[in-house]
């Protein structure tokens, strides 16, 4: 019974990391919790957790239609398993919604507020009476225990067939939608994936899964739990299987063939290796498996094939949601964070937790499967913290548990960086200084797009005299006289420690103590700290015109557009007929010709590390 | 529909060959929606549109500029999409979003054919940001920010039958300075914001490859179909059910008969469902 | 030195910190649970709630019973306690740290009353120590931990007042305030897993005592076998 308590400590620990995950994206939002970005809107936790989360729960309808509707005796083992798993599926998909929803608490939205031209709108109505239809369906079996709910239990019995009944047709419904939503994106979705068919392909695939996934189930519990082993069972679920995606396979490359993709399957690029990848994975290899009788017969042949299929679905649900879609040039791709894995495996650990908590409390197997540390002759535990007793059988198992979930929840949050949630997106891009001698270059991220700075033009009209330099010029590090913007201002966007607190209190930097500049007995902050004048008397120029009182640097754009807007708003009237308020009294032609070879022969040169003037930079400056 | 007939709605047409690239319009927006300064982010398209910038101004060569903004569909995408109804065809005829009703879905800005909805990814509470068209001041009777602020009226605004007339009448007098068409006349079921430029304008959607169908109806078929598919499915599933359990209650019925004949005792069907719990 | 002193106030920080806070929380239910179970095993069910919380509150503020036995250990002890949860967490320059990372600050203490209370607390941690060590009756009393806690509570708020108030060079003061940071990192991961969960355990503890006189006989032999003192018995006798 080992097996159960291992698989419980891996679950709490994956449960704790999510569970720290899950926090950092309430409070700080999306941005720093996944890679989402306004090109890629849906990710991981749509593609794996809601798509399939709900092909996974297929397993529910596929199999209560085989036993019900077709009375094939022979699937009652599984049957009470597949309605759990298919009632979990979906409480995981509302589970996983709650954090892939920007607005988590409108989730309720849908039944008030409805528009019924919408697919999406289509699959949550769906998705919501099928697990109210899965929660009736399954409701018996945690019944079953309380006498008090019997009358209400044989009322759910009578009228089980209508409820199943309900609920496939529910399934049928959603099922395909999930493929419907994405006859939405024509444009998005490439042409291998996008389909007027992609509803029926969906519905064929969730089919195949639900067979799959009720082997796959029964698999990992005969296993976990050591019961007896239902290999012959599992034999004809996987033996159907093979029928339904054959089916699947042929209807794909038909569409393909109608619709005139198939000869660029020929090509090798990013596209066809995923479609390759994904009918590999999903029809080619269980289909050959469970052609040989000998590994279709065997439990570990069964394992593969089961595997395989599951996986094969649930990535075709992937790639369709997110991985096949066309990116314009030059973008980069989506990878998932390892936040979003790790809080979509939060989902699917708290689900089989749950799981474990049906099959070990009710009778969803003929024989309720039993938890070892429930052992009502055992002697009480004790917390070692406590000393309160916690070896009662209602909390057997929990202290260690617990104490796997709240120290995963601790690493989880010690892993949460602070500076991608402090960063807001914005990348750190240090500032390369103005290139040029008479007209100054300056483009600060080398991206070509830059503004040419008249720095001769600006000195014969303000002066050249040392103490006009300051009007611009505000701080010069110590040796230094007309120090450049981009030695302070080093960060494109963000403000950055211009003053280098640590270097100037490390024993590698200035070596100074803390009290020659902090008051003593005072919080060692801003306030309690000297001038910088009190050290360096020529830092900041007497008659600066900009006034230097902070600790931080604005970022390098900030920066200037305060240092340029403000004169130039201020001499507006003293130029004639230029508006020199205006964007494009700087910002103008940025793409010209002459302009863009000139950023990318500095660039390429700055890029390569050896930045040297060349015959065609002193041409292109004069 | 209670909006206006498509005729008659509100639009802007904007002449890429007349802007000088001011951005203006720009400003304007962002003074009226007292929009945040914004930087290129983790998530930023290079379009320059973000939740922060509801319109941009994008450069290409030969000092030509595009202004990029929410296309305000006829037939749109995100309003067919968005499963609460937060973003809908206004009266006047702006594409219009309510955050009250959104839900944080953002299947809206995975269909728009344009890439146009942004979202507020740094934020705890996010909404989907677009252009309005500038809803509340057309209910003043004011046209919008940008079109008002345009120094060289390059974007105008009024009906949309007036501007594609305009936008005819000019390429007409001048065929050799613009390409002959009228961006947003019908391609993807065409829009309220339209184009008349020198430049091919394809780059605005996700390629050359787009036709005049519009997005919502690709799926209208399978959205037709839900019903009719639900009330196939139950009535199959409850027709092949009643047939299946009455050939296995008479079979039972015969295997009883067989089985008293042999005085053994059979375990009926209807035991066995009520264990199935 | 820099970067051990970055990650013991970043990733380690907010790693104990959730650990100790999240210990409490679980260590609080399972006495809660436990003390449910106890109540049911009780022989009889009546629990003077009135009295218990007017005796639970007398004990949170102990100042009445100062002088019943043993008044000068319970004046240190009272002082001890004070700086204790005082000082770390409304020192001005911890508040400053919050309001950096978090964004919210709260009331804190003038510089003079922390250095004050810090000594006070070093002291009276000092005394509590000796006071142990010195008297056999203690000593039997004693686990380990009786014997590690106060001198690991006195060294961060020693390294704390060092760095505070003496002007040390910048390799000193890094030295100092790394061991400041792990020294504080490795109490609050040690709070909910030793006797000093008792600071969330406290208002039940009344409750304990209530409910635990009505146990069936043998109980208290139990108690002492898990609490690791059956030799006790012999000692005493």
């Amino acid at each position: 019974m080992d097996r159960v308590h291992r698989l419980k400590s891996v679950l709490w620990t994956i449960i704790g990391i999510a569970a720290a995950v899950g926090m950092t994206r309430y409070i700080f939002g999306l941005g720093a919790t996944t890679n989402l970005t306004d090109r890629v809107p849906w990710g991981l936790w749509i593609g794996f957790d809601v798509m399939g989360g709900v092909a996974l729960a297929a397993g529910g309808f596929v199999v209560t239609a085989i036993y019900y509707i077709f009375r094939r005796e022979e699937l009652h083992p599984i049957v009470k398993p597949a309605v759990l798993t298919a009632f979990l599926g979906y409480l995981a998909v509302a589970f996983g919604l709650l954090f892939d929803l920007g607005l988590p608490w409108n989730i309720w939205h849908m039944i008030i507020f409805w528009n019924p031209h919408s697919p999406l709108f289509e699959v949550g109505w769906c998705v919501m009476l099928y697990l109210a239809v899965l929660l009736l369906e399954f409701s018996p079996v945690p019944l079953e225990s309380f006498s008090a709910w019997a009358k209400i239990r044989s009322f759910l019995i009578k009228w089980k067939l209508v409820l199943v009944i309900l609920g496939i047709s529910l399934s049928t419904l959603h099922q395909s939608s999930l493929g419907s939503l994405f006859l939405l994106t024509p444009y998005k979705l490439h042409p291998f994936w996008y389909t007027p068919i992609l509803p029926i392909l969906f519905f064929i695939s969730a089919v195949y899964l639900g067979l799959m996934m009720a082997s796959w189930e029964s698999l990992f519990t005969t296993h976990v739990y050591r019961r007896e082993k239902e290999t012959s069972l599992i034999a004809h679920l996987v033996g159907a299987a093979r029928w339904v995606i054959l089916l699947y396979v042929i209807v794909r490359f038909g569409d393909l063939f109608v619709r005139g993709q198939l000869g660029s399957l020929a090509e090798i690029n990013y596209y066809t290796v995923m479609f390759g990848l994904e009918i590999t994975i999903v029809a080619i290899v269980p289909f050959i498996l469970t052609m040989i009788p000998k590994v279709r017969d065997s439990n570990p042949g069964q394992w593969f094939i089961a595997s395989f299929g599951v996986f094969g679905v649930v990535f075709n649900r992937t790639v369709t949601g997110g991985l096949a879609h066309l990116v314009q040039d030059g973008a980069s791709r989506y990878i998932p964070a390892w936040t979003e894995f790790i809080v979509s495996a939060g989902v699917v650990s708290f689900m089989a937790i749950l799981f474990l908590f049906f099959v070990e409390h009710f009778k969803v197997w003929e024989q309720r499967a039993a938890d070892p540390s429930v052992d009502p002759e055992k002697l009480p535990e004790f917390d070692k913290a406590s000393n309160a007793s916690i070896g009662t059988p209602l909390l057997a198992g929990w202290t260690k548990n617990s104490l796997i979930f709240i120290s995963a929840a601790a690493v989880g949050l010690m892993f949460m960086s602070g500076k991608k949630v402090a960063s807001q997106g914005i990348d750190s891009t240090p500032v390369s200084q103005a290139r040029g001698c008479e007209v100054l270059m300056v483009d600060g991220n080398l991206d070509g797009y830059g503004v040419k700075f008249p720095h001769a033009e600006h000195i014969t009209r303000i002066g050249s005299e040392p103490e006009k330099c300051t009007v611009c010029h505000h701080m010069n590090l110590p040796g230094d006289s007309q120090t450049e913007c981009s030695n302070c201002h080093s960060e494109m966007y963000q403000s950055v420690d211009a003053f280098r607190h640590d270097w100037h209190a490390s024993s590698d930097g200035a070596n100074i103590s803390c009290f020659k500049c902090h008051d003593k007995g005072k919080p060692k902050d801003v306030d309690s700290a000297v001038e910088c004048s009190e050290c360096h008397q020529d830092l900041i120029p007497a008659g600066a015109t900009i006034k230097v009182d902070q600790y931080n640097a604005p970022g390098y754009v900030d920066a200037l557009h305060i240092a340029c807007i403000r004169c130039h708003e201020t001499y507006i009237d003293t130029v004639a007929n230029r508006k020199i308020d205006e964007c494009s009294s700087c910002h103008k032609g940025a793409i010209t010709p002459e302009n863009k070879k000139f950023a990318e022969i500095v660039m390429t040169k700055v890029k390569a590390g050896k930045f040297q003037i060349t015959p065609e930079i002193k041409k292109d400056r004069e | 529909m209670k909006h206006q007939p498509d005729g008659k709605t509100v639009a802007i047409l904007t002449d890429v060959t007349k802007c000088i690239g001011c951005r203006d319009c720009v400003v304007a927006c962002k003074q009226t929606y007292n929009l945040d300064k914004d930087v290129p982010r983790r998530w930023s398209n290079d379009d320059g549109l973000s939740s922060r910038n509801w319109t941009s101004i994008i450069e290409r060569e030969n000092n030509t500029f595009v202004r990029k903004q929410c296309r305000h569909c006829l037939e749109p995408a995100c309003v067919a999409a968005c499963p609460v109804g937060a973003l809908q065809i206004s009266d006047e005829g702006p594409v219009i979003y309510d955050s009250k009703k959104c839900m944080g879905c953002r299947y809206c800005m995975l269909v728009c054919p344009y890439g146009i909805p942004r979202y507020d990814w740094d934020l705890a509470v996010p909404f989907v940001r677009k252009c309005i068209m500038c809803f509340p001041r057309l209910q003043e009777g004011k046209q919008p920010a940008c079109t008002e602020a345009c120094p060289v009226e390059a974007t105008i605004f009024g009906t949309r039958d007036e501007l594609l007339a305009e936008a005819h009448r000019r390429i007409k007098a001048e065929p050799d300075k613009y390409i002959n068409k009228v961006w947003g006349e019908d391609e993807i079921g065409g829009s309220r914001v339209l184009y008349i430029s020198n430049v091919d304008l394809s780059f605005l959607t996700y390629g050359k490859n787009y036709d005049n169908k519009s997005v919502p109806s690709l799926a209208r078929p399978a959205m037709n179909a839900v019903l009719p598919t639900f009330a196939t499915m139950a009535g199959t599933m409850a027709g092949v059910g009643w047939i299946i359990n009455r050939r296995m209650k008479n079979m039972q019925t015969d295997e009883l008969e067989e089985n008293q004949d042999n005085s053994s005792s059979a375990v009926s069907s209807d035991e066995g469902d009520s264990n199935n719990g | 030195m820099e970067n051990w002193i970055e990650f013991g106030r970043g990733p380690l920080f907010r790693l104990c910190f959730a650990l100790m806070i999240l210990g409490l929380i679980r260590t609080f239910a399972f006495s809660l649970f436990g003390l449910i179970g106890a109540y049911h095993r009780a022989g009889e069910k009546v629990v003077p709630w009135g009295d218990l919380i007017k005796k639970t509150f007398s004990w949170l503020i102990p100042i009445g019973r100062i002088w019943r036995a043993r008044p000068l250990y319970s004046i240190i002890s009272i002082i001890w306690h004070i700086g204790l949860i005082i000082v770390p967490l409304f020192l001005a320059a911890h508040v400053t740290l919050w309001k950096n990372s978090v964004g919210f600050a709260w009331f804190s203490l003038p510089q003079i009353w922390a250095d004050n209370l810090t000594i006070v607390a070093i002291i009276s941690a000092l005394l509590l120590f000796i006071g142990r060590v010195s008297s056999k009756e203690a000593r039997a009393l004693s686990r380990k931990q009786d014997f590690w806690w106060p001198p690991l509570l006195a060294l961060p708020f020693f390294t704390g007042y060092l760095c505070s108030n003496i002007s040390l060079s910048a390799n000193g003061y890094q030295v100092i305030m790394l061991i400041h940071l792990y020294s504080a990192n490795l109490v609050m991961v040690m709070i909910p897993f030793t006797k000093v969960a008792h600071c969330v355990l406290l208002p039940l503890s009344q409750f304990v005592s209530s409910v635990g006189w009505k146990f069936p006989r043998g109980t208290g032999e139990k108690v002492m076998k898990t609490l690791g003192k059956d030799n006790m018995k012999e000692e005493i006798a």
